[in-house]
């Protein structure tokens, strides 16, 4: 009896080998949807292209993904983009009223997805947006490591455009590593990495800087930059710590660090670290005329609700957003429609994620196939193409211009600023607060290439 | 039943029934979900949420209870008054919430509690004036309490028709993504069920819905007692005959048909969530026999887990992996070096501590869990493990040149690897292995004596529990394909342990309801993803306070669990220690090995 | 069943003569491992000389006020386990609600600028809210959640405290927000106070102040006051205890209120120490605390001091004082490797804990 039901199992797994093998090939052929009505007489030919088209019926509204952090801790990270991508909805009439406008006649509906900033946050919702044939785009990621190798390579295989208002980490458009369908508008870490070294070194002549950072990919990411830069400048790091995000007591971590003698220490964390940082480093003695740097993860109202006067003097890089003199009076408008609608922002990539959204829907413009009864059809590969050749698009954190390995950029530069607190603009007292320092920067300048 | 006292009780039900309004207002349910619609544009969830404390008041109250060696029952005209009368109550105290925020100066309650807005308020209101709102929750919720009241008086036989078909109805509703998606993956149309406006079921649909949900309940209930009549008219001679023999089998093969089918049937998204399901199975199965079987509370087991991950991810990433090691293995020669690798870590783990006793061997685990996750995240072993930034380039397993990366193929490499757990998991717990197992469990004292090695078995038993963990690692690791050290974190335990609490502990079918429920539901529902740890701490004390043996209990576990560990454990401590240990040596002939 | 560790040792060192010097060989291997290596980091990098005495100094007062805020938490997971014998898992959330309750009146009377016009008066109407907030999670807890779990295994209450400890996190985050808050102190203590020539920031003055005086109290409490004793009656045995004539269900709940104060206390040292609030901030503290617990030998009060004060130590010392020597990369990061490891050591050479092996301070 025993050897039959041993027998059982084994006829079992094998049957269920040769059917997922089965099954594999039946799928790996296809990918992405295929429509064709409504596209005669036009060049492109929705049976045949690669990837096809998504095809809505009349009156179907245009369904577009997103796939940002709206629960957990980061929440005020993704919920920010997700109101900028809104408000991106309700200007496609051209004003904000808190009525959605339209794309080419169809109402626009966002179906929301939650990347969890995790690796498997983006791997489930790019999996289920990429399974669902009637969404256009996704907006996405908040965080860089549900893209990096997970919602950018599931998104890419099925021929749907993944464009992240935040994602900043270097890897992602690293061209060893791009995915052909991932784009960003949010600048790209490398270059905050060096203006922030170059600060350092040239405005503020330190040679030594210690660096601390809280696990995250962003922080590890800036501090491995800010050690590379920093030391071709021929400064040196005197020592690279890290901390959990969730410690409260940093005294011992400061005086330990204090003894390798750094002139300024490095964090590009969030908050509450970088406030409870700045607290308690007044407490250690032999910090005592050392300058704290965070970098945008640190530089949020909470900072300065936190560390209150214990802020003042820490410095702050960010990018500073430099919309060209024909969307000047758009940002006001922005700016009050947001403060209307959903209060004040919780994050600085709102801006980013609006451009995020208004850069496809230019292109979808350009290449959507309009059919005689209202229907629409947007061919995949042409729209990734489309989006790609992006030049001068007028956009509230600056003029964008898409490279080939997706970072949607400034053409010149980005610029990125230095601020000394509690003169920062994220600061709710002093919003009009000015750089003490800003350098602009293309990609290939950072790089030194 | 007594008249006052049934009173007092819909108050009391009335009154809770009014704070778990409140509750679910106040944590952020209500807003969350106002915006996905059940049934048309009026039956939202949100509003169903309103209505749940209400209507669970007025079922509670009139179900039947015994008092005084009787059993009491009301009848169903009282009911209606009784639930209705909860119902009210409920109803006005959540009025009474919401006149404290309208009266106090603006902003105060918000200030303290972020959840409460001017939406908020208009989504309770129903989306009308708050006075006409408040008037329209109280009476709903009177209604709704009523109704529950009802349903809990009424005979078996109707009201389990009428559940069926409200619990299927709402479960359509809930699932509208997955099945609308699924749905048109087969060709079928969906406009007369699905909604395209609202993305909850149409009226019609909602109809049709809840009258194949009842009347299936019906004709199975029927079918069920005749089957049994059948039985008592002539029992089986022998359970386990010869005759039933081939419907096991085809019980078998039928539930291994449709398993097979499932990804085909649903489609890529919900092939992923049950790939998801699969590793948390596979987690769940090796901390089942840990837990349930050894009775070793391990609350750091997604230390295996991550070295089940990072192993494979180290072994088999491509170059610039983020680690400086490179060999470059195929999944499946990987994995048993693998579970080698995570056997000898459970080993070394176990070794030292498993003389320690629940409460202590519970914070040490903690620690190694806690001790994993630092690690993995370390600057100090970056070069290898990748650090912060993790590992990528993790290359999907094939065979014969199948990849098992997309979600469909995955599901089935984990539904095979379930498969293997889980028979393996089963042969254990029927084995000598396994009654060593139970003995020890139920009194470990009692097993040494009677010679049972317990630290070889625990040690067996955390080996085991290991080798399986880190095989769900190495899965989550391919799925994926790239690793961050932010995916170790201890809620990995908890969501491991939570799995076989809600199934039952030691029970495999409790360990696949315990998954499907916990990790399954979440994935369909995205909107519970923000609540999922609420939610999973609310399921674990109600699972230990109404149904300790868990769902599908494992038969010996529940007797267990039923009995007084008071009485038992008074008389293992009363049990002179000298005595014990006489009769151990002597009896036995020395020390079992 | 607190005896299960303690009876291990007699009975297998009399009776399991043959199952013994393998496992006491691999127990004293590890040992002596973990020692050598920590002597060999702590001599390197004492000699490589980059640590000043002060700062050496500083650690310690950074350590000693660290590990008075765990003693604190880890006096109230002693308590509960001494009378009930089981871990009050979420314990840690009885303490971030003390924590949340006084914020809100902090707030306030910041706003009011009565805090820093009366400091005193502010601070003491702070701790009486706090400890009335995490008083009241806590016996609703009792009530709601253990209560009715008395009589059963050992694993159901602690799974249930575990459900307990998530479901009050998230409720806290759903009601409060996830994000961590500024925490308003009064000015009077910022800076620090020079003692014995040693200068000790004012706020660490008072947390260890505070935690001597609570652990000293409770001492008294338990040995001295009728109610003490009742409450070692009941560890004793609580069915002895109740034909004794003594109220079993209200010396649990007096045990519970008790933790709840100390944690209540705990809960404002942390605020004017660390400034922050929030949801999770217990989950850590507490885990740690229980650690502190376990390693002093849960169920003693003069235990969970020493506990904490040795984790509080070992965290703040220990990455420094061991791993700078080594040259590893980021030593604090892996501090609670250190503190962990020293737990599993302490364990398997004394499982009952440092002081939990004689049952004669058992609450």
């Amino acid at each position: 009896m025993r050897k039959s039901r041993w027998l059982t199992m084994v006829a079992l797994v094998g049957v269920l080998t040769l059917v997922a093998a089965a099954c594999s090939k039946d799928n790996g052929g296809g990918g992405g949807s295929t429509g064709s009505s409504g596209t005669s007489g036009s060049a492109i030919n929705c049976d045949t292209v690669q990837f096809g088209c998504v095809v809505y019926g009349p009156g179907e509204p245009i369904r577009v993904g997103t796939l940002l952090a709206i629960s957990g801790d980061v929440a005020t990270l993704g919920t920010d983009s997700v109101h900028g991508v809104e408000l991106a909805i309700d200007h496609l009439d051209g004003k904000f009223d808190a009525t959605p406008g339209q794309l080419l006649g169809h109402d626009v509906t966002l179906q929301q997805e939650d990347d969890l900033c995790s690796k498997e946050g983006g791997q489930s919702g790019a999996t289920k947006l990429a399974a669902d044939p009637t969404i256009a785009f996704v907006i996405g990621t908040s965080c860089s490591s549900a893209a990096l190798g997970v919602a950018d390579t599931i998104l890419s295989d099925k021929g749907t455009i993944l464009i992240s208002p935040s994602n900043t980490a270097a890897g992602l458009t690293a061209p060893s590593q791009h995915q052909p369908f991932y784009l960003r508008t949010a600048q790209n870490d490398a270059i905050q990495a060096k203006v922030v070294s170059d600060f350092v070194f040239t405005k503020l002549g330190f040679t030594k800087a210690a660096t601390i950072h809280d696990e995250s990919p962003y922080a590890a990411g800036l501090t491995g930059g800010f050690k590379t830069f920093f030391e071709g400048l021929g400064g040196t790091v005197t020592d690279e710590e890290a901390i959990t995000s969730t410690d409260t007591d940093f005294k011992p971590l400061l005086t330990s660090i204090a003894q390798t003698h750094p002139q300024l220490i490095y964090l590009p964390d969030f908050n509450p670290a970088c406030a409870l940082i700045a607290i308690q480093a007044q407490d250690i003695p032999d910090l005592k005329g050392v300058a704290l740097m965070g970098s945008d993860g640190c530089g949020a109202s909470t900072f300065f609700d936190q560390a209150g006067s214990a802020g003042d003097g820490f410095y702050l890089s960010g990018p500073i957003a430099s919309p060209g003199s024909t969307t000047s009076s758009l940002s006001d408008e922005y700016n009050a429609a947001y403060k209307d609608q959903f209060g004040s922002p919780t994050a600085d990539f709102n801006t980013n994620a609006f451009d995020a959204f208004n850069v496809v829907a230019e292109a979808i413009k350009k290449v959507a196939i309009q059919g005689s009864d209202g229907s629409l059809s947007i061919p995949r590969v042409a729209l990734k193409d489309a989006v790609f050749q992006t030049v001068d698009f007028p956009g509230l954190s600056g003029t964008l211009t898409c490279i080939s390995t997706g970072d949607c950029q400034a053409p010149g530069a980005v610029n990125i600023g230095v601020y000394q607190a509690p003169d920062a603009p994220v600061n709710p007292a002093t919003p009009d607060a000015k750089p003490i320092f800003n350098e602009q920067l293309t990609l290939a300048e950072a790089l030194g290439q | 039943m007594d008249g006052t006292a049934l009173t007092r009780r819909a108050v009391r039900a009335g009154l809770m029934g009014g704070v778990g309004i409140l509750y679910v207002a106040l944590v952020g349910m209500i807003q969350a979900f106002s915006g996905t619609s059940l049934i048309g544009d009026v039956a939202t969830l949100a509003r169903l949420l309103i209505l749940l404390p209400p209507f669970i008041a007025g079922y509670v109250v009139v179900r039947p209870r015994v008092q005084g060696g009787e059993s009491m029952t009301v009848a169903p005209a009282r009911a209606l008054t009784v639930g209705a009368v909860s119902g009210l109550i409920a109803g006005g105290l959540t009025a009474v919430g919401i006149a404290l925020v309208e009266i106090l100066p603006e902003d105060t309650v918000r200030n303290i509690f972020v959840a409460v807005t001017t939406q908020l308020i208009k989504i309770i209101a129903f989306d009308r004036s708050t006075v006409q709102g408040v008037a329209i929750l109280i009476v709903l919720a009177a209604a709704s309490g009523a109704l529950g009241g009802f349903l809990g008086a009424i005979q078996t036989r109707i009201r389990r028709p009428i559940a069926v078909g409200i619990i299927v109805v709402l479960l359509l509703g809930m699932l509208q993504d997955v099945f609308r998606v699924a749905l048109i993956q087969l060709g079928v149309p969906t406009a007369w069920l699905y909604s395209a406006r609202f993305g909850g079921l149409t009226y019609l649909g909602g109809v049709v819905v809840f009258a194949v949900g009842a009347a299936a309940t019906i004709v199975w209930a029927d079918r069920l007692r005749q089957a049994r009549a059948q039985d008592e008219e002539e029992p089986a001679p022998d359970s386990r005959g010869v005759g039933q023999r081939p419907t096991q089998m085809l019980i078998a093969v039928g539930i291994f048909v449709v398993l097979a089918l499932l990804p085909v049937l649903l489609g890529t998204f919900l092939s992923s969530v049950l790939g998801r399901v699969g590793l948390f199975l596979l987690m769940g199965l090796g901390l089942n026999i840990v837990v349930g079987y050894a009775g070793l509370l391990d609350l750091g087991y997604v230390a295996f887990f991550a070295v089940g991950a990072y192993t494979t991810g180290v072994l088999t990433a491509a170059p610039n992996s983020g680690s400086s090691i490179h060999v470059g293995l195929g999944f499946f020669e990987a994995a048993p070096i693998v579970i080698l690798i995570a056997v000898i870590t459970g080993v070394i783990i176990g070794g030292p501590v498993l003389r320690l006793r629940g409460d202590y061997l519970a914070i040490v685990t903690l620690g190694f869990g806690e001790i994993a996750r630092v690690l993995v995240t370390s600057d100090w072993l970056k070069p290898f493990l990748g650090g912060a930034q993790g590992l990528i380039g993790i290359p999907a397993p094939s065979i014969f040149g199948f990849s098992f990366r997309d979600p469909q193929p995955f599901y089935y490499l984990a539904l095979a690897f379930c498969a293997v757990a889980g028979f393996i998991s089963w042969r254990l717990a029927t084995s000598r292995v396994g009654r060593a197992w139970t003995a020890m469990r139920e009194d470990e004292q009692v097993a040494e004596a009677m010679g049972v090695s317990t630290v070889k078995y625990k040690l067996l038993a955390f080996a085991c529990g290991a080798g399986i963990g880190s095989l769900s690692g190495a899965l989550f690791a391919v799925q994926i394909g790239s690793l961050a050290p932010s995916s170790f974190s201890i809620l990995i335990s908890i969501q491991a342990l939570a799995i076989i609490i809600l199934g039952g502990m030691g029970s495999i079918p409790g360990v696949i309801v315990g998954g499907l429920v916990l990790i399954g539901l979440p994935g369909f529902l995205s909107e519970f993803q923000e609540f999922q740890l609420l939610i999973y701490g609310a399921v674990l004390v109600t699972i230990m306070l109404l149904r300790p043996q868990g769902l599908v209990p494992n038969v010996r576990r529940m007797r267990e669990l039923r009995e007084d560990e008071e009485a038992q454990d008074q008389w293992a401590k009363d049990l002179d220690a000298d005595t014990a240990r006489a009769f151990s040596a002597e009896s036995l002939g020395g020390p079992p090995a | 069943m607190a005896g299960a560790a303690r009876e291990a040792i007699p009975r297998r060192a009399v009776g399991r003569l043959s199952g013994l010097p393998t496992r006491r060989i691999i127990q004293w291997v590890l040992g002596v491992a973990v020692v050598g290596g920590a002597a060999l980091g702590a001599s390197k990098t004492l000699a490589l000389n980059t640590f000043s005495a002060s700062a050496w100094r500083d650690l310690v007062v950074f350590g000693i006020a660290q590990g008075a805020i765990y003693a604190l938490i880890a006096l109230g997971y002693s308590m509960v386990y001494g009378v009930l014998r089981m871990i009050n898992f979420a314990h840690g959330e009885v303490f971030m609600a003390g924590a949340f309750s006084s914020y809100f009146v902090a707030r306030t009377l910041d706003h009011s600028g009565f805090l820093d016009d009366n400091p005193i008066i502010s601070l003491l109407i702070l701790l009486l809210v706090a400890m009335a907030g995490s008083v009241g999670v806590a016996v609703l807890l009792e009530r709601v959640a253990y209560r009715r779990l008395r009589s059963a295994t050992r694993l159901v209450p602690l799974i249930t405290a575990i459900g307990a400890s998530l479901f009050l996190q998230n409720t806290a985050r759903g009601f409060f927000g996830a994000q961590t808050r500024g925490y308003p102190t009064p000015q009077i203590l910022g800076g620090s106070w020079t003692i014995f020539g040693v200068p000790i920031l004012r706020a660490q003055v008072i947390v260890i102040v505070v935690a001597l005086v609570s652990v000293v109290g409770l001492s008294l409490f338990v040995a001295r006051t009728r109610t003490g004793k009742s409450m070692r009656a009941v560890a004793e045995d609580k069915e002895i205890a109740s034909l004794m004539g003594i109220d079993v269900d209200r010396v649990i709940v007096t045990t519970f209120v008790i933790g709840g104060m100390l944690a209540g206390v705990a809960a404002i040292l942390f605020a004017i120490v660390f400034q922050v609030v929030g949801p999770f901030m217990g989950f850590i503290p507490g885990i740690k605390a229980f650690t502190a617990a376990v390693l002093g030998g849960i169920g003693s009060i003069a235990g969970a001091a020493l506990g904490g004060l040795l984790l509080g130590l070992l965290e703040s010392v220990g990455p420094s004082l061991f791993l700078t020597g080594f040259h590893i990369p980021g030593p604090n990061q892996l501090r609670d490797v250190i503190a962990f490891a020293i737990l599993v050591l302490v364990l398997i050479f004394r499982p009952g804990g440092i002081l939990g092996a004689g049952d004669a301070e058992k609450v």
